[in-house]
């Protein structure tokens, strides 16, 4: 009962079709009736039961004594702490029968009844036959020992044509060996697709896209390739994302550690990628940064304000995420106490940790309990373990540095092509990436592109291009494995992906010109006023936004729906599911709504400018600055007054105020508070003393006809009503006022600057136009006949024929987006 | 020369016009689970015994911002406001009433909700973790996961748990959904994101959010600025598209066939009769203004109807805004006033209406907070932590001083009421004079979620399978499921 567990965890086509197997494998390898058992032992109907019957109590998945599970075929093949439990082929060497023979002590099961002479004699038959998964299964491949150093391997002949470069022929000689006949390529389409997104995370334009189909030559896709790659920006913001979720750089959230607060690497992250900085020196950096503008905020570690678990402290994060990020070692438990499902002991975290903490020795605490132990800094690996020539931190990090990138050290870059692999191709050579002590499905491949990478300057860019211009990156995808048995895993090409939360928004950018808007960080300053002059005119920077890609932005319920995470944990690889409540954000989220309604109408031309205030300024913060105004209204008819709250603690209570507001016009001057508004609802109760105030309502809006009054300037001072005193860390307001002369639209009330990440495409005035846009941009490829009928209808408008219409524009945009064809990456 | 530096969630706000509403709280998820793209598998409970479940639903009633114990449901010593009087002479700012319960006394303005006491329990005894310099965010996150941030793996609200153990009580019902409560926003509002979560266990678990209980409908609705005719439209549209498509040569079909699915499923959503449960005005107007003390009472009228609707797990919040509500940092008095005429209200109204329906046998309703607060001690008695009342002196001079202003983890209240829950019952104590401490019976929050899994009929021990190890509903497995709270024993 208890085995059956783990295989309800299995996504359900791989369930199936290992149970169709096991049936299958019954059905064959017993004779009917007489009880005859054909010549190979049946793991399944014959080991399993001795092992539920005896073993479980300890080696079940929970309680994993010794650190070994025997709960699974894969769990026992995978052994415990003292390694190997099973050495396929040779029962004699293996330990699990050392135990049950008990010449190896303690004796198995312990302190219980031994096992029957029979029973261990079928085990160890079962050993010697191979340890099959079943009597049809081949004999299991003998226990993986993950090395530490590279081997280059021999790369063999050139044995399919076209399959050439070393990583084809090694990929030729693994296809063979597993029965695979030389796969065909994906088209240049397909191609082309894939690594748009691959390497700028951008879909192909049209235009550059067909040329690439026409293009005959044949080493176009390297030409592609090659000047995709030499886009420093476009790759950049390409794969910042990727980075930002194994480094856990989140910008803008801050758990409000008192001592360790989270620091941003953004700046430094997006220049190295721009920079293609040589990974073992991103890497060093990372752990040894040493200038002001060196990413510090990795080590640092992401802390919540008040006391921490010793297991958490910043310096134990660094040890772990260290470990897991650069070294594929997961040492999450041993953070805590001695390991149960690896060897890493509490002292092996503790050690490393000791290369990051303030101070050189660290006391051990296990499960937050002190012991009276401690550690120096020492490394995992003792044969690369370097003594720190001081105490000092700088030396400790400098040392973990050269220790971390020490040209012996194979599993830095072993681990860093495996993840660029999973990233490329959907799943790595090891297939948890997090887990490099994993099997690789093959080891040849693996090492062969690490020791490239590591012999070629640690080239991430020239890495990504290797593996892009692949063979085995050329493959036709296929379906998403979910979670198979290392063991059992062959490489039949690259999986079948999904679009990641920036590609989709990005897209949507790239086809309707309509592009998520972050704000610039470090916006130009307003000029300052001159002194002794009339009281400042000028406002906050109109432009506080530009349009971006979408990673410059926080998440939103949008993008955190599509696999966005917040970046708390190591993200090695984000949740690709379709899931009810991410179809609800598309189907009925407001974000995309919006966004393909603005979109559909900027790609019409129907989206008219946003207007611009002629006043808007920030007041808030713990100091409350009034800010004052003077503008020239002489043009203008209607005046409205805007209070937006940005994120004050308590909107409600916050108090702002109109102050001194007044019109000067041909007969002098006259307070604003003297005309009504033409809806009294922004107004709030004023306590009537002073004229000159027009006290509002947070947030308000309020409109002025001022028609026909010859009104020439109007001036006066934001400001907030509220005491001084209850300001500072209670309300924290933060509000902004904005006058405008126009009518604001409501959507945007600072328009973005100018300009987008690619050039916008052309306001479209046909039907037929906008259907071929959507098709090329979105998908690639032009619609088929009744493709082009259906959209045409849909995108019609009924009244004027051949002519777009903005909503069937945005519901075509819609069921486009929708289509599996479009999130997929094929 | 800004003065305020909006943060980036701030200007969003101004320039994409960012709205509250969106449906999702924060996808997540362990390295293993998302690599293999597949749910955590569940293990064994060690405990064999099956527990016998008392309900099938909860509804957590959340006081955000930590609830004053002794201004509510453990009145003590009444001082009334006076100028000059020492504030540590103040245990509670209002009398002591009675409730339908001779041994239960609440404190005044919490009439209503002594009026149904005679189907409750209260527990005085709640002990929030010591975790030195006070974060509201921190003490939510371990009340929602019971662990505390920061975690190495990204750990699921109760919700989710609840949602991946049972699954959903009406599969056109989200199993888990989060009302009142906004996540967008800046400073300590984004944190929320960290526990509004399914964290490992995958999104499919994570909450369905509604900020504003009476935009809850257009939830389940098409959006307002499609209408029902584009809707529909659209949705044919896309049918029509994807049958005409090209055929692929490439790839398998089944990422494809699920995607085309939840789409389906989220259609099939907005289709099912159940949707009516979202929709607020379709309640009588009488019934309706019992419930209507603003949002929260709008959001106990919604979880009733979504737990008779079918609804697994649903948690009702004041909302946590820094300052506001029941984080009382000055001006306490006044405040928890205002905020009993919130509660009190809906609160007894819910427990009535799930009574007279025959839900609350089946349905465990939790009334909670993540600390409680004093009017001198911030944190825990005998130790010092960085206080964080405003200007309050030693000694009262004006209302704003008078009340409870510091948070206090050294006792807290809970009431709970259905599910198999005792009825009249009181558990725990805290002593009659300052600083009030739990004296009997502490309750710290694996305790508190073992009883919320035990009403449930899930042992504490039980665990999932995340990069290769147990990783247990309650802290090591630990929590230990008050049964003398229960009246089957």
């Amino acid at each position: 009962m208890r085995l059956r567990r783990s295989l309800w965890a299995w996504p359900a086509v791989v369930a199936a079709g290992v149970w169709t197997a096991a049936v299958l494998a019954r059905v064959q390898a017993i004779e009917p009736e007489t009880g005859q058992v054909s010549s190979l032992i049946d793991y399944d109907r014959q080991v399993r039961p001795i092992i539920e019957a005896r073993c479980l109590e300890c080696h079940s998945q929970e309680a994993r004594k010794g650190g070994l599970s025997l709960a699974s075929y894969g769990d026992a093949l995978d052994g415990g702490r003292s390694g190997a439990a099973i050495r396929p082929g040779s029962a004699a060497g293996s330990l699990l029968v050392h135990r049950i023979l008990g010449d190896v002590e303690p004796q198995m099961p312990k302190d219980e009844r031994p096992l029957s002479e029979a029973e261990v004699a079928l085990i160890r038959r079962w050993i010697d036959e191979g340890a099959r998964a079943t009597p049809t299964s081949p004999p299991a491949p003998p226990p993986w020992e993950a090395p530490l150093a590279l081997e280059a391997p021999a790369v063999p002949d050139v044995q399919w044509a076209g399959w050439t470069r070393p990583l084809d022929r090694l990929l030729a000689t693994y296809l063979s060996d597993h029965q695979i006949a030389q796969p065909a390529l994906v088209d240049d389409r397909v191609f082309a697709r894939r690594v748009h997104l691959d390497v700028w995370g951008l879909l192909p334009d049209r235009a550059s896209l067909e040329a690439f189909l026409r293009d005959p030559a044949p080493d176009k896709r390297e030409r592609l390739v090659a000047r995709l790659l030499a886009d420093d920006e476009k790759y950049a913001e390409g794969w910042i994302s990727f980075w930002n979720d194994l480094l856990r750089n989140e910008d803008g959230v801050t758990y409000f550690s008192e001592d360790a607060s989270r620091t941003s690497i953004t700046p430094w992250l997006l220049s190295a990628l721009q920079s293609n900085l040589p990974y073992d020196r991103f890497v060093t950096t990372l752990l040894n940064p040493t200038l002001p503008d060196d990413p510090a905020g990795f080590l640092t570690g992401v802390n919540w304000r008040g006391e921490t678990s010793a297991a958490v402290t910043p310096w134990m994060q660094a040890s772990q995420n260290t470990a897991q990020v650069f070294l594929g070692v997961n040492m999450k438990c041993n953070a805590c106490h001695d390991s149960f499902v690896n060897r890493w002991k509490l002292k092996d975290a503790y050690g490393l940790a000791a290369f990051f903490s303030p101070e050189p020795r660290l006391q051990l605490f296990r499960c937050d309990v002190a012991r009276n132990e401690y550690a120096e800094p020492w490394f995992l690996y003792p044969e690369l373990h370097r003594t720190p020539p001081s105490p000092s931190l700088a030396d400790r990090r400098a040392t973990a540095a050269a220790i971390f990138t020490d040209p012996r050290n194979g599993r830095m870059p072993r681990t860093l092509v495996n993840r660029i692999w999973g990233r490329l191709l959907g799943r790595g050579i090891v297939g948890n990436p997090d887990e490099m002590d994993g099997v690789p499905w093959s080891p040849a491949v693996l090492d062969w592109l690490a020791s490239d990478f590591a012999g070629h300057g640690y080239d991430l860019k020239r890495l990504i291009g290797t593996i892009v211009t692949s063979r085995a990156y050329q493959m036709p995808a296929v379906p998403r494995a979910g979670e198979v048995p290392a063991r059992d895993y062959v490489f039949k090409g690259p999986e079948v992906r999904r679009l990641t939360a920036e590609q989709f928004a990005d897209a949507v950018g790239a086809i309707t010109g309509e592009w998520t808007v972050a704000p610039v960080r470090g916006g130009t300053a307003p000029p300052a006023p001159a002194r002794g002059t009339a009281p400042r005119t000028d406002s906050d920077p109109v432009t506080v936004g530009v349009y971006a890609r979408e990673w410059r932005a926080g998440s939103t319920h949008l993008t955190r729906a599509l696999g966005r995470p917040i970046r708390d944990q190591v993200i090695s690889s984000r949740p690709t599911q379709a899931t009810t409540l991410q179809a609800l954000e598309f189907v009925n989220g407001q974000i995309l709504v919006g966004w393909l309604q603005r979109g559909a109408r900027r790609l019409i031309g129907e989206l008219p400018p946003e207007p611009v205030s002629r006043f808007n300024a920030a007041v808030g913060g713990r100091t409350v600055t009034p800010r004052s105004f003077d503008v020239d209204i002489s043009a203008a008819s209607w005046l409205w007054l805007l209070v937006t709250d940005t994120g004050s603690n308590a909107p409600e209570r916050v108090l702002p105020v109109w102050a001194n507001a007044e019109l000067v016009g041909p007969d002098g001057v006259t307070p604003l508070a003297s005309l009504a508004p033409v809806d009294r609802s922004g107004l709030r109760p004023s306590d009537g003393a002073d004229s000159g105030k027009l006290t509002v309502k947070n947030p308000s809006r309020l409109v002025f006809d001022i028609s026909g009054r010859g009104f020439t300037r109007f001036r006066g001072t934001a400001d907030l009503e509220n005491p001084r005193s209850e300001v500072g860390a209670t309300l924290n307001p933060a509000l902004r006022f904005f006058i405008f002369d126009v009518e604001p639209t409501g959507e945007r009330l600072i328009p973005p600057a100018q300009g987008t990440p690619l050039p916008p495409p052309p306001a479209m005035t046909t039907t037929s136009a906008v259907v071929e846009h959507l098709f090329w941009s979105a998908l690639n490829r032009p619609p088929g006949p009744e493709e082009r009928r259906l959209a045409e209808a849909a995108a019609s408008d009924p009244a004027r024929p051949g002519q777009p219409a903005p909503d069937g524009v945005a519901d075509l945009l819609w069921a486009v987006l929708m289509k599996p064809e479009f999130q997929l990456i094929y | 020369m800004h003065e305020h530096l909006p943060s980036d969630s701030d200007e969003r706000r101004i320039l994409q016009r960012l709205t509250r509403r969106g449906f999702m709280g924060v996808t997540a998820a362990g390295t293993l689970g998302a690599l293999w793209g597949r749910e955590p598998g569940l293990l064994r409970a060690a405990q064999p015994a099956r527990i016998e479940a008392t309900a099938d639903a909860v509804i957590v009633l959340w006081m955000a911002g930590g609830m004053a114990q002794t201004e509510t449901f453990d009145p003590k010593r009444y001082t009334p406001f006076a100028p000059g009087v020492h504030i540590s002479q103040v245990l509670s700012t209002f009398p002591t009433i009675d409730t339908a319960v001779d041994h239960i006394k609440f404190t005044e303005g919490l009439g209503q909700i002594g009026s149904v006491m005679d189907r409750g329990a209260v527990i005085r005894s709640f002990m929030a973790a010591d975790l030195g310099f006070i974060l509201h965010s921190r003490h939510q996150y371990h009340w929602h996961t019971g662990y505390v941030p920061p975690q190495p793996m990204a750990m699921p609200h109760i919700g989710a748990v609840v949602s991946r153990t049972l699954g959903p009580k009406n599969p056109d019902v989200p199993a888990f959904i989060s009302i009142g409560q906004t996540i967008e926003g800046p400073g300590e509002i984004a944190t929320l994101k960290a526990f509004h979560t399914a964290g490992f266990l995958g999104a499919d678990h994570g909450p369905f959010l509604i900020v504003d209980p009476q935009d809850a409908a257009s939830a389940v609705r098409p959006p307002e600025n499609l209408g029902e005719r584009r809707f529909t439209s659209r949705r044919q549209l896309f049918e029509t598209l994807l049958a005409h498509e090209p055929v692929y040569q490439y790839g398998g079909d089944f990422q494809r066939e699920a995607l085309v699915r939840s789409l389906e499923s989220a259609d099939r959503l907005l289709r099912s009769p159940s949707a009516r449960a979202f929709d607020l005005s379709l309640e009588p107007a009488a019934s309706f203004d019992r419930y209507n003390t603003g949002r929260f009472g709008q959001g106990c009228l919604l979880a009733r109807r979504l737990v008779e609707a079918g609804a697994r797990y649903v948690e009702v919040t004041s909302e946590y805004i820094p300052f506001l509500y029941w984080d009382t940092h000055e001006h306490g008095h006044e405040r928890a006033a205002a905020m009993k005429k919130i509660i009190d209200a809906p609160v007894a109204q819910l427990v009535r209406d799930l009574d007279e329906r025959g839900l609350l046998d089946r349905t465990l309703v939790v009334l909670a907070s993540e600390f409680g607060r004093d009017a001198v001690t911030e944190g825990k008695v005998g130790k010092e932590v960085r206080d964080q009342a405003i200007n309050i002196p030693d000694v009262m001079a004006e209302p704003r001083h008078y009340g409870m202003h510091r948070h206090f983890t050294a006792a807290g209240s809970l009431l709970m009421f259905g599910g198999g829950v005792k009825k009249g019952f009181v558990y725990g104590r805290t002593a009659d004079e300052r600083p009030c401490t739990t004296i009997e019976n502490p309750m710290p929050v694996e305790d508190l979620h073992a009883t919320i899994y035990h009403a449930l009929g899930i042992a504490p021990d039980t665990a999932y399978v995340v990069e290769k190890r147990p990783v247990y509903v309650t802290k090591d497995g630990r929590g230990v499921p008050v049964k003398a709270l229960f009246a089957r024993g």
